[in-house]
């Protein structure tokens, strides 16, 4: 029979033991603190920077979720984490005290400071009074739910639906946008933007003779019309995008797959956005390659196997979601784990999927689930064609608001130089003006996902015919929209601008496109190409750096290919028998949608001669192309 | 020879802005800056010997047996005899006698191993090797030159920092080489200036072909009186006009400085040409469109490598950063020999004997050796029997009969990647020293002091004052020059 005396000691002991502590250590606690404690000052402060790494936004060490105060004190594997009114007694506070070398909290970072222990205490001895409404949980992800826009877009004014948005975003900020740029910077812009050419020099000028006052729309909807032009400039952005091209690292053995033709046809056609999404993750064969990815021989690093380049790659493009550094460890920089990057492998892949932590197995099998669940399951057990098809409907489901921001955020990156929302692959931020998101993403969907739709709204818009706006090399948080920003020609459209300049194109089309203007999407890279940053697609890429460097006007200076563009264009030139006059007007207006002005005009015949000396064309085109009024769009 | 004030005095602000521009960050941790690295090199040459230069072969041969027809292919584990270098202790391959005579200048390491990739593929190992990292990547790795142009640009503004010399990227597997040729994330301004054919160097910082130097001057100044005549206002100013003007005004400055006579060989005393190319005749050009295969490529290029180690001299007296000269990778061309090891072999050292002595001494007399770290690497080596390691072979690629019965199956053929050599010179290395230690017997691998690439370019690093800590930031996460900043640095190697 035990003894009373023991009794009180096991009581004692066990008390002490409780905040895993012994009676020595426990005498050197901290003081709880004197004041009252402020708990969204005090507290709160230092749950963020100490605990929620571990056992907050999702992650749960140990099994201890400190997401609410009724998850705290119900505590995880150890038990409870504090008893109200206790703190002496409470297992977080032997833990944070650190006097205890095996069991001390947090296990990575700075200890707690003795007056943070004593807040602690303090905190607990009161009750542990919680702020209503304060969670460490994981939030709710932004961007997600079906679009909502908060304002009411009146579709009887007169103004577009993006510029009735913008009018409180520029009150707000005191921003007088400026009167819209003339007719032929407008019809470049729009040109480019669509279809990724110069405007003929004579639809140009119909353009700008014609009085309609609607005539700005009507280009726009003509413009978006040419659906081979169309396709031919958007084939660019997606083969970016969806890691496509004729050549690359992969195919020479087998292990990667075009889906060119599939995607060219797809654009020419302007399939609907959802359909595109859907086509991609639960593929046919001839647009299997995207999620096929690279295969490589030997052995790569587990966070590169197929399925996860799939996982990766998907979310990326189509979920604005950064699931890299999950493959290999729960991410450091936003709070996808592990198990999510591998949840979503699971789907693609073709057996169970064993996952490993930093390339180590971990001899844990991932189990197939979308890495949005409020979204919807798959179910894991199903087979692989099930799964697909499962993933494809939650992709493009009207629940998954996600899907369509981040198309359109990337389009109006496009046009305007700058996402809504920055990074475009970081989804789950707030937009600079989270109601013209959102309607631009409703929009999107209640026209059937109709891109060329969305493109037309943006196009059509006064922000878009705002003059032209210096954007600086970097994104800037402060960043207050102002209209378009400058933006330079991209490698292929620089290509084919020259094309309609001197009317020297590709040679032969990788794809069986009926032309003779052969544009350089059609075609693999060739040295300016490169130079001019289309990129080596091994990696998804979704912006091109801007900027021109040194190593690329090397080859604009010295290069041999723009140097044999120019000697034949200006033979052909030659041919046509002009006045060195003519020859200046055609190539100013062809070129930059202008007249030449009479210096410009004087200078450029003395260099062409008379007769015209084709040297003296070669070297007016060049200089020309070299204009930033020709590399840049205004 | 510029020295680090003249460089920042001199340097156009094109070079600073890029070097103390934002993007992508620069990470350094404390500890990584606290380290103090001084730098005891300026500039990098590395020559490399692309497709697999076997150990035994060159810079440590085994036992030799000469060829006898029926003779085991295990009976061999050198096709050469050995000879003696300028230090006592190291012997060389036979064919390699000039390099022996310099052997007192550098560290020869011989225990450098390749990563274990599951399969032998060239273009994998030498991405690898190139960027610190296993292929694939998430992001697009940087290759060791573009991370040096980077951190430090060039001695001479004017001068492209990273030079690639000797290597088409359109032919082979040019996709693949692609890969790791590029600055990657790190932008296009760090990224290779490509010099396939060294006698050819002249002409890309010539205008193009047919154009007269008083032409390309006459449409410059044509361009600046066509863009100032133009209207003003709105194309007045702003990030992406400046940018395409300076680096319009940096291309133009490169040809009209004196240091674009650096890529000129034809400047070059002709008994030079010689000592780097002695079977090259002056005048002959190269030609990119050569054919491919067999014999006929190897003769058509018989001093194009020679040729690249003096134009990496010029360039490296005129300014430039990191060089790099290659044997040129083609499947189973020069290096890469899946048949006739032997023969092969000696052609390879032919190739390269001569010229990576004349360097070496061409940089001793011009006093710039001390602070030119020079490293001759290869990305594996090879061996007769063995694909891989001997504890982790790979499937073999090459047949190897029981019996040899021809000369063409004498010679190391498969891919060994336990073991390898490193030579290096200059920058700082010790002279005269030996580093490891491979077995005498088949496999002749690696006994003492391991090498691998992290730690190697942790050397290179730390020896022009980069930490191997250093991190860019990419999508928001530190990308480390060396694998995951775990570099060290092999303070043997150094004086």
């Amino acid at each position: 029979m035990r003894s009373p005396v023991y009794a009180v000691v096991c009581a004692a002991w066990s008390a002490a033991a409780f905040a895993g502590l012994t009676p020595e250590q426990a005498a050197l606690l901290p003081p709880a603190s004197s004041r009252p404690v402020v708990f969204s000052q005090d507290i709160k402060p230092i749950f963020e920077a100490r605990c929620v790494q571990c056992h907050g936004r999702g992650r749960d060490k140990g099994r201890f979720r400190l997401d609410t105060r009724e998850s705290l004190l119900q505590g995880g594997d150890s038990g409870p984490a504090a008893e109200a009114g206790k703190s002496q007694e409470s297992l977080l506070i032997g833990l944070v005290s650190g006097l205890d070398p095996d069991d001390m909290m947090p296990k990575k970072g700075t200890r707690l400071t003795a007056e943070q222990v004593g807040l602690l205490r303090a905190w607990i001895d009161q009750g542990l009074p919680w702020e209503a409404g304060v969670s460490f949980a994981r939030p709710a992800p932004l961007n997600l739910a079906p679009p909502a826009p908060k304002v009411d877009v009146s579709a009887s004014s007169p103004l577009n639906p993006i510029d009735q948005m913008l009018e409180p975003y520029f009150a707000a900020r005191q921003v007088k946008p400026g009167g819209v740029v003339e007719d032929r910077v407008f019809a470049r812009r729009v040109y480019l933007g669509a279809i990724g050419l110069l405007p003929p020099a004579d639809e140009l000028e119909a353009f700008i003779r014609d009085g309609g006052r609607d005539k700005r729309a009507q280009l726009v909807k003509r413009v978006l019309a040419e659906d081979r032009a169309y396709a031919e400039h958007w084939l660019s952005f997606w083969n970016d995008l969806l890691r496509n091209d004729y050549r690359g690292s992969g195919y020479i053995d087998g292990g990667r797959q075009q889906i060119s033709a599939w995607l060219f046809e797809a654009l020419a056609t302007n399939m609907p956005y959802d359909r595109f999404v859907a086509e991609l993750a639960n593929p046919a064969p001839e647009s299997a390659g995207f999620i096929k990815g690279i295969v490589w021989r030997g052995v790569v690093n587990a966070s590169q196997t197929p399925a996860l380049q799939a996982a990766q790659n998907l979310s990326q493009v189509f979920l604005g979601v950064n699931l890299k550094c999950a493959s290999c460890h729960d991410s450091f920089i936003n709070d996808w784990r592990l198990a999510d990057a591998y949840g979503l492998a699971g789907v693609f892949s073709d057996g169970p999927l064993e996952m490993f932590q930093c390339d180590k197995p971990t001899g844990k099998i991932a189990e197939a689930r979308f890495i949005y669940p409020e979204l919807g399951e798959i179910d894991a057990k199903a087979d692989r064609a099930a799964r697909l098809k499962r993933l494809a409907e939650l992709m493009t489901g009207p629940q998954n608001g996600r899907l369509p921001r981040t198309i359109v955020n990337r389009l109006w990156a496009r046009l305007f130089g700058r996402g809504l929302v920055e990074p475009v692959d970081d989804m789950e931020q707030p937009a600079w003006d989270q109601d013209l998101l959102d309607w631009l993403a409703k929009d999107l969907v209640a026209n059937r996902y109709d891109l060329k739709h969305t493109l037309e709204v943006m196009l059509t818009s006064r922000a878009c015919q705002l003059p032209a706006v210096d954007l600086g090399e970097a994104v800037s948080k402060d960043y207050v929209f102002r209209g378009p920003g400058v933006r330079r020609l991209s490698a292929e459209e620089f290509r084919d601008a020259l094309g309609r300049l001197t009317g020297v194109w590709y040679e032969k089309a990788e794809l069986p496109v009926a032309t003779n203007s052969i544009r350089a999407a059609l075609v693999p890279a060739d040295p300016l190409a490169l130079a001019l940053g289309r990129p080596n697609r091994e990696q998804v890429v979704t912006t091109r750096a801007a900027a021109a460097t040194t190593l690329q006007t090397l080859e604009l200076t010295h290069g041999q290919t723009l140097a044999d563009i120019l000697q034949r264009g200006a033979a052909k030139l030659v041919e046509s028998n002009s006045t060195p006059g003519e020859l200046v007007d055609h190539l100013y207006g062809s070129a930059l949608g202008r007249t030449p002005c009479a210096a410009e005009k004087q200078l450029a015949a003395e260099l062409l001669g008379e007769p015209v000396r084709p040297e003296g064309v070669e070297d007016l085109l060049w200089a020309v192309a070299m204009l930033p009024e020709f590399q840049l769009v205004q | 020879m510029i020295t680090r004030r003249d460089f920042l005095k001199r340097a156009g602000a094109a070079t600073l802005s890029a070097l103390a521009a934002g993007y992508p960050r620069r990470l350094l941790s404390a500890e990584a800056a606290a380290q103090n690295i001084r730098p005891t090199a300026d500039t990098v040459i590395v020559l490399w010997m692309a497709g697999g230069m076997a150990h035994t072969e060159t810079f440590d041969p085994k036992a030799c047996t000469p060829f006898e027809k029926g003779m085991a292919p295990s009976a061999f584990l050198s096709t050469f005899p050995s000879i003696d270098t300028a230090v006592d202790g190291i012997k060389f391959s036979q064919g390699l006698e000039n390099l022996a005579r310099v052997m007192d200048r550098g560290t020869l390491v011989r225990t450098y191993t390749a990563g274990d990739l599951g399969f032998i593929l060239h273009s994998r190992h030498q991405y690898q090797w190139h960027t610190g990292y296993a292929p694939p990547q998430t992001v697009a790795a940087p290759h060791l030159g573009a991370v040096i142009a980077r951190t430090l640009g060039p001695l001479n503004p004017v001068v492209p920092a990273f030079v690639n010399i000797g290597q088409r990227l359109d032919v082979g597997e040019g996709e693949e080489l692609k890969a790791f040729t590029t600055a990657g994330f790190l932008g296009s301004e760090y990224g290779p200036f490509n010099i396939p054919f060294p006698d050819q160097a002249a002409e890309s910082v010539r205008p193009p072909g047919g154009m007269t130097p008083g032409r390309f001057e006459n449409r410059e100044r044509f361009f600046k009186k066509l863009l100032a005549a133009g209207p003003i206002g709105q194309y007045a100013s702003g990030y992406q006009r400046e940018s395409l003007l300076r680096s319009l005004d940096n291309a133009y400055r490169l040809l009209s400085s004196p240091a674009a006579k650096a890529f000129d060989l034809a400047l070059e005393p002709p008994e030079n040409l010689r000592k780097y190319a002695p079977g090259y005749e002056p005048g002959r050009r190269f030609d990119a469109a050569a054919d491919r295969f067999g014999a006929k490529y190897e003769d058509q290029m018989v001093g194009r490598f020679g040729l690249g180690c003096l134009l990496a001299r010029r360039l490296a007296e005129a300014g430039a950063r990191y060089i790099e000269v290659t044997t040129e990778y083609i499947p189973f061309l020069n290096w890469d020999t899946h048949e006739n090891g032997h023969t092969r072999a000696a052609a390879m050292k032919r190739q390269i004997d001569a010229p990576v002595a004349q360097l070496v001494l061409d940089l001793e007399e011009r006093g710039l050796l001390n602070r030119t770290l020079v490293v001759l690497a290869s990305e594996f080596s090879r061996d007769a029997l063995i694909e891989g390691k001997p504890e982790k072979k790979v499937k073999d690629q090459v047949e190897v009969p029981d019996k040899i019965e021809d000369l063409k199956f004498y010679g190391m053929h498969r891919h060994f990647t336990d073991a390898g050599c490193v030579l290096l010179f200059g920058g700082g290395v010790k002279r005269g020293y030996l580093h490891g230690r491979t077995a005498d017997e088949r496999p002749c691998r690696t006994l003492e002091k391991r090498v691998v690439i992290e730690d190697l370019h942790a050397s290179i690093y730390t020896a022009l004052g980069i930490s191997p800590k250093l991190a860019y930031e990419i999508e928001r996460r530190p990308f480390y020059v060396t694998r995951d900043g775990q570099g060290q640095r092999i303070g043997e190697l150094f004086g």
